[in-house]
Parts: structure tokens; C-alpha cells; sequence
């Protein structure tokens, strides 16, 4: 097997936050080099904590966690924080008891920057919060884009509507400045937007399927998935949570699980619309130059490859990813990644897609076995 | 076919788009108000000459037609694309001036006065910048509600733009102004360029248009080239997207496309300056936002790509 690819994952846990550093710690495709910590789902300090309790709890105490900033990149102290999301301390309000380790000394953009120079082109950044410490890392090193081997990241919301607003997907809302340097730095970024994490759902029956498990991070989960599934009860009207912070880190264990299309993008900064993603493909040309012409491009994440084929109770017509199975998940071995396809989702999805630009339409239907069976439904 | 069942009384806000101007005059189940005019294609100015040869060359020169402002809201020289509708904004076909004059009222009083006049029963097809619907609409607060339907073509919803990613050119040309309409409460209906580029009119369309007995084919054919042409330079397309006629259609045979109700907010800062956006309503905001507490207005959803195309090209090659 190849070495396993080392990756820092920039977290703000969170309850998907908590499901990815799981799922990463039990990845033998991946070995976890820092935990660093952001403002988002809960404050900075706070996530810091609860990155070193979600490292105990796995007995992986091994593990360095930097703490990074506590403001925008802009030096912005008043931060949008999802605490309604996933609880006061983000971990679904079980008040567990606090760390015995602490974070090291350095800040998580020096931490970021000293790795990506110890190991050029080796180390994956899974960014699953607001962009400031990345930000920060190509403000203190103007070569980190380059040696950075590739920053994953959760985030945007990519022709279809925010979750903080209909403009903004919450993580670039968290500090859009930041994001807009990390999508215009020339590093080999990969964003996947809420376009992609929505069609990944855990339903109930996924969850009652979880509480059945002996595992240990089963186990865990179960407890305090609760708030995060009464959330989007009352925001989506759904039975079932979307998986964002998973879908991320596995798009960085396993690229080959999702569809991904190249552009530039770019984040509004100001406005109504403050933390918009705005993706050009460069297939159309203008007859101005814009702000969009000249500037790198990233990827960003279409689909949700279709793998496998599974059925999940009812009312999943499709499973997309399964890739941990349900075997190793009941013998306790892998914590959880169930991913099935909500249907109703998936025929929102496709239907913004439709009304999409036809060349991103066509990169679609090429592309995803999973949109052609959804349009094949649609249109039957 | 579906015919609209009572005579509808309606302006058309133009820019100078030909074809629509003509196909309104083709359908004689509508009544054209007036033609009020916008900077857009080509200057105000420019738009004001071409509507009144228009409506010479469709045969009605008794219609009014109502100067519009020559500048956005914010002020400042209008962005017009003469690259793409050549300098005279009909093609480089340079015809002779017209011999009618424009009205000495200006469009928001004409589109306010004529509003007034028939209340409920009046609809306005959009075609350029909206900057005098909000002119209309901030001089007279009732106007939004008293005017039947707004047809827009604007926008550029979950997809690029042809100003630049972001932004559409109708919207663009005067954010202020659409974001003014778009929240002022009236029956909106508006057609995006996502809608408008899944139809075109290929060479071969064109050329049946050319070899047809249409009243106007000749005409529409030889100012169509140079936008043809700009076509193939931009997008590749041996063709034209019909954008004006599309949203014409919209106005006479809403039943041809389907809508998705939400409200829609224009960007007017920053790198997306003039970007459409609309909440699709799928989630309940936990706190309120840009967008909360406007009303929503239709945006074209889906359209039946056929069927549009048969009826356009029904009515410009009608004799």
C-alpha cells in the first residue's frame, strides 16, 4: 500500500465535525499530522477544546492541535457562530468533561506553513471551517500555495442557494476575504460546496442502524447527533442530516469518489450577497476583461459518484457512496459512512442543474451515472 | 392553441429589439400602449430613433413612443453594447430617421399617467434596463399595484452571465433600478438568460426566416447579421439566442414555460454587481435576512423549447 497521505484538518467541531475526524482517524489511507482550530460552529477557543476531547475520546492524544485565529482575516470580531446548529458546545450539548491535553504553542497558520515546508507537496489541508487560518498561511508564507500539496475544503454553495442565506453557504460567510484569497492563491484547491454535501444524507433509519453498533465512535455519535437532527428538522423539514464535513474529508481520502469540474472562483465580499461562491468555467468568453479573467482556477466537486449501488430503507432509491460498508460498521470496526440518496433532494438538485448553463448541464449528464438515473426519473 | 381569451392592454419597455417590437405588433391580441425606450443595446437617444422607425415599419406609427432616462439610477454614462447590435443598435443597417416624433412625456410619467388610466388591466414588457419602471415606481407609490404584469427579461438565475459570470446585461446596466422593481410588490414574471440561451434560432432558422413571406422577414434577417456574427465570435453558436422573443412568448404563452415562485434580490456592490439571486424558499432562515419579508415574483423555471421556437418563428414569418 501507498504511504498514507498526511493531512491537517482545520476544524471547528462541531457534530459533522466530530463524524470527519472519525471517519480520518480510521481512513488507513490517511494519517492525521494536526488537528487546527477555527471559529464557526462554535468560537475558536471552544473548538480548540473540543478538538482535543474528540482526540481523547480516540485514544489519539498523539496528535498535536494548533489553536488559530479568533477573528477574520480582516481583524472582523463579530463572528457568525452555528451554536443553534450543534448546540452551545458544539458537540450537542453533552457537556462532557474538559480536556487533559492542551494545544501547542504555535498558532495554526504557523503550524500549517512549518508542515506544508517540512514535507513540500505532501500534505493535504482538509479545511472544514471559515478559510482564515489558510488565509493566514498564505499571508505568512507567499510560497505556501505552492508547497502545499492540496487544500480541501467545505465550502460555498455552487449555483444553487446558501444555508446562512440565500446568498451564502456558511463557512465562506464565516470570513469571505479569506476565502476569496485561498480560491484566487494558484494552490491546488478542491471545494466542495453545499451543492454536493445536500445530496448526502443520514437518515433516521441510517441512525437507528448506528445505535445497534457496539463501536466505539458509533456509540458516541449516537449521542450527540440529537440536536443536529432536530436542527434540520426545523430548517429543511427533513428526517435526516446532511453530512457535510464527512462528504469533505472524503473527497480528500478518495477523489475518485466524487465528480469535480475546473474554474475560477470567486467570493463576493460585500453586499446582499457577501459570501457568495461564483464559478466560471471559462467555456463562455466576455467581451470585457473581469474579475474572474486571469486568476487560477480550483475544482470544485459536482457529484457524489455513484460507487455502489445500495438500497436503505425506504424512500432511498439510490445509495450513492457507500464507502465503509454496513458489515464493518455493525462488527464496531468503522465508526459510520452511510450515505444515501434522499430522493427529494437529489430531484432539487438536478433540477437546479437543468436550468444551469448547458455546458456545465452537459459536464453533468457525461459525467454522473447518479444525475442521468435522477433525470431518467424525472422525466419518466 | 392557447390565445389569450380578452384584449390586454400593454407597453413595451424597449430597448430597441426589433423582433419583439414586431411580433407585439403581429399579435392581434394585444393592444400596444406605447413603446417607451432605454439605454441598453444602444444609447436612450439611439433606442428612441429605432422604436418610431419601428413602429413605421410595422405599419402603426400613431404609437406613442416615450423617451426614457438616458443614464442608471446612480447616474453615470449608460454601458451599451453596440459590439454586439452594431453602432446604430439595428445591425449597422443605418436607416433613413423617422419621420413621427416621441411624445414630450417622459416614460416613468407616460407608464405612470397610462397605469393610472386603465388600473389592473395594463402589462409591461420589459426589455432593457429597468431604470423606468423604478422611476414609475418611486414616483407613484401605487403603481406596482395597479399594473396587471411585468414580463422581465433579466437575470441570470444559478447560471452565468453574458456581462461577465456574474451578471446579466439588462440587470447589470442598472442594479439599482431592478432591485427597486424586483422587491416593489408587483406581479413579476421574469425570464432569465438561463431560460433564453437553452433556445436559439440556428442558420438554417434564419435562412427560413430570409426565403419566407413574413411581413418583416426581409427586414429582421439583415439586421440579425451583425448579432449573428457576435454570436459565433462569443459563444461559438452558428446563431442567435432569441432573448427578446423568448420573453415575449412568456407575456402571451405563459402556459409554454413553467415558473418557481421566490424573491429575488439584485446585487449592487462588489464583483457581483448586478448578480440575480433567488430564494428558492427550501429552508426555513433562522433569522432574518436580505431577502426575508418581500413579495416573491415568478422566475421562469423550465420552458418548452419547441413549441417557443415554433411560435416564434410562426409569427415573424406571418405575412
Amino acid at each position: 500500500m501507498a504511504e498514507p497521505k498526511k493531512i491537517i484538518i482545520d476544524t471547528d467541531p462541531g457534530i459533522d465535525d466530530a463524524m470527519a475526524i472519525f471517519l480520518a482517524l480510521r481512513s488507513p489511507e490517511v494519517e492525521v499530522i494536526g488537528l487546527t482550530t477555527i471559529y464557526g460552529n462554535v468560537y475558536t477557543t471552544l473548538a480548540t477544546r473540543n478538538a482535543l476531547h474528540l482526540l481523547e475520546i480516540a485514544g489519539r492524544t498523539d496528535i498535536p492541535v494548533a489553536e488559530g485565529s479568533h477573528v477574520t482575516i480582516t481583524k472582523g470580531t463579530k463572528l457568525r457562530i452555528a451554536d443553534f446548529v450543534h448546540g452551545a458546545d458544539g458537540l450537542g450539548n453533552q457537556n462532557f468533561p474538559p480536556p487533559k491535553a492542551k494545544p501547542i504553542a504555535e498558532s495554526a497558520a504557523a503550524f500549517i506553513v512549518q508542515q506544508a515546508n517540512l514535507y513540500p507537496g505532501k500534505v493535504t489541508v482538509v479545511a472544514l471551517g471559515p478559510l482564515t487560518n489558510i488565509a493566514l498561511a498564505i499571508e505568512l508564507d507567499p510560497a505556501f500555495p505552492k508547497k502545499i500539496g492540496q487544500i480541501v475544503l467545505l465550502g460555498g454553495a455552487f449555483a444553487v442557494n446558501g444555508n446562512v442565506n440565500p446568498a451564502a453557504e456558511a463557512n465562506i460567510f464565516g470570513d469571505p476575504d479569506a476565502a476569496d484569497v485561498v480560491f484566487t492563491s494558484g494552490a491546488d484547491v478542491l471545494a466542495v460546496g453545499i451543492n454536493v454535501t445536500h445530496q448526502v444524507v443520514l437518515t433516521d433509519a441510517d441512525r437507528d442502524k448506528l445505535a445497534q453498533s457496539d463501536g466505539k465512535f458509533a456509540r458516541y455519535l449516537c449521542k450527540i447527533l440529537e440536536v443536529y437532527f432536530s436542527y434540520h428538522h426545523d430548517a429543511y423539514s427533513t428526517r435526516g442530516v446532511y453530512l457535510h464535513d464527512p462528504t469533505a474529508l472524503l473527497a480528500a481520502v478518495n477523489p475518485s469518489l466524487m465528480t469535480y469540474t475546473e474554474g475560477v472562483v470567486r467570493v463576493q465580499t460585500n453586499g446582499i450577497t457577501r459570501g457568495l461562491t461564483l464559478f466560471y468555467n471559462k467555456q463562455k468568453r466576455f467581451g470585457e476583461v473581469t474579475e474572474w479573467s486571469n486568476k487560477p482556477t480550483v475544482k470544485v466537486a459536482v457529484t457524489v459518484g455513484c460507487s455502489h449501488r445500495c438500497e436503505i430503507g425506504h424512500g432511498a432509491a439510490y445509495g450513492l457512496i457507500k464507502y465503509y460498508d454496513w458489515s464493518s460498521l455493525m462488527n464496531g470496526e468503522i465508526p459510520l459512512m452511510v450515505v444515501s440518496c434522499f430522493t427529494i433532494h437529489m430531484n432539487q438538485q438536478s433540477r437546479v442543474a437543468a436550468v444551469g448553463e448547458i455546458a456545465s448541464v452537459q459536464f453533468l449528464l457525461q459525467k454522473s451515472t447518479t444525475l442521468r438515473l435522477t433525470l431518467e426519473q424525472l422525466t419518466c | 392553441m392557447v390565445i389569450l381569451h380578452e384584449m390586454s392592454k400593454w407597453f413595451l419597455l424597449i430597448t430597441d429589439d426589433s423582433m419583439a417590437i414586431l411580433m407585439a405588433f403581429q399579435t392581434p391580441e394585444l393592444e400596444v400602449l406605447g413603446l417607451t425606450t432605454i439605454f441598453g443595446n444602444a444609447t436612450t437617444e439611439n433606442a428612441t430613433r429605432n422604436a418610431l422607425l419601428l413602429c413605421e415599419i410595422a405599419g402603426c406609427p400613431g404609437v406613442p413612443v416615450a423617451e426614457g432616462s438616458p443614464e442608471p439610477l446612480k447616474g453615470g454614462k449608460p454601458r451599451t453594447c453596440d459590439f454586439i447590435h452594431g453602432s446604430d443598435g439595428l445591425g449597422n443597417v443605418f436607416l433613413p430617421p423617422p419621420k413621427a416624433k416621441k411624445i414630450e412625456k417622459s416614460a416613468s410619467e407616460f407608464l405612470v399617467d397610462k397605469v393610472s388610466e386603465y388600473p389592473g388591466e395594463v402589462s409591461i414588457l420589459a426589455l432593457g434596463p429597468l431604470t423606468n419602471l423604478a422611476l414609475a415606481i418611486k414616483r407613484d407609490s401605487s403603481f406596482a399595484s395597479k399594473l396587471k404584469r411585468v414580463v422581465i427579461l433579466g437575470g441570470a438565475f444559478f447560471a452565468l452571465g453574458n456581462v461577465n459570470p456574474a451578471a446579466e446585461a439588462n440587470i447589470y446596466g442598472d442594479p439599482e433600478a431592478a432591485d427597486i422593481v424586483f422587491t416593489s410588490g408587483a406581479n413579476i414574471v421574469v425570464v432569465g438568460i438561463n431560460i433564453t440561451t437553452q433556445i436559439k434560432m440556428t442558420d438554417d432558422d434564419l435562412h427560413e426566416l430570409r426565403q419566407s413571406k413574413g411581413r418583416h422577414a426581409q427586414f429582421l434577417s439583415d439586421i440579425c447579421k451583425f448579432y449573428r456574427d457576435w454570436h459565433v465570435k462569443s459563444d461559438g453558436v452558428y446563431g442567435i439566442f432569441p432573448h427578446d422573443p423568448v420573453s415575449f412568448m412568456a407575456l402571451v404563452r405563459p402556459d409554454l414555460f413553467t415558473y418557481k415562485k421566490g424573491v429575488v434580490r439584485v446585487e449592487t456592490q462588489g464583483i457581483c454587481l448586478g448578480h440575480t439571486l433567488m430564494d428558492q424558499g427550501l429552508k426555513i432562515w433562522n433569522s432574518s435576512n436580505p431577502w426575508s419579508s418581500y413579495s416573491p415574483v415568478s422566475v421562469a423555471w423550465t420552458v418548452n423549447v419547441d413549441e417557443v421556437l415554433n411560435q416564434i418563428k410562426k409569427l415573424l414569418m406571418k405575412p
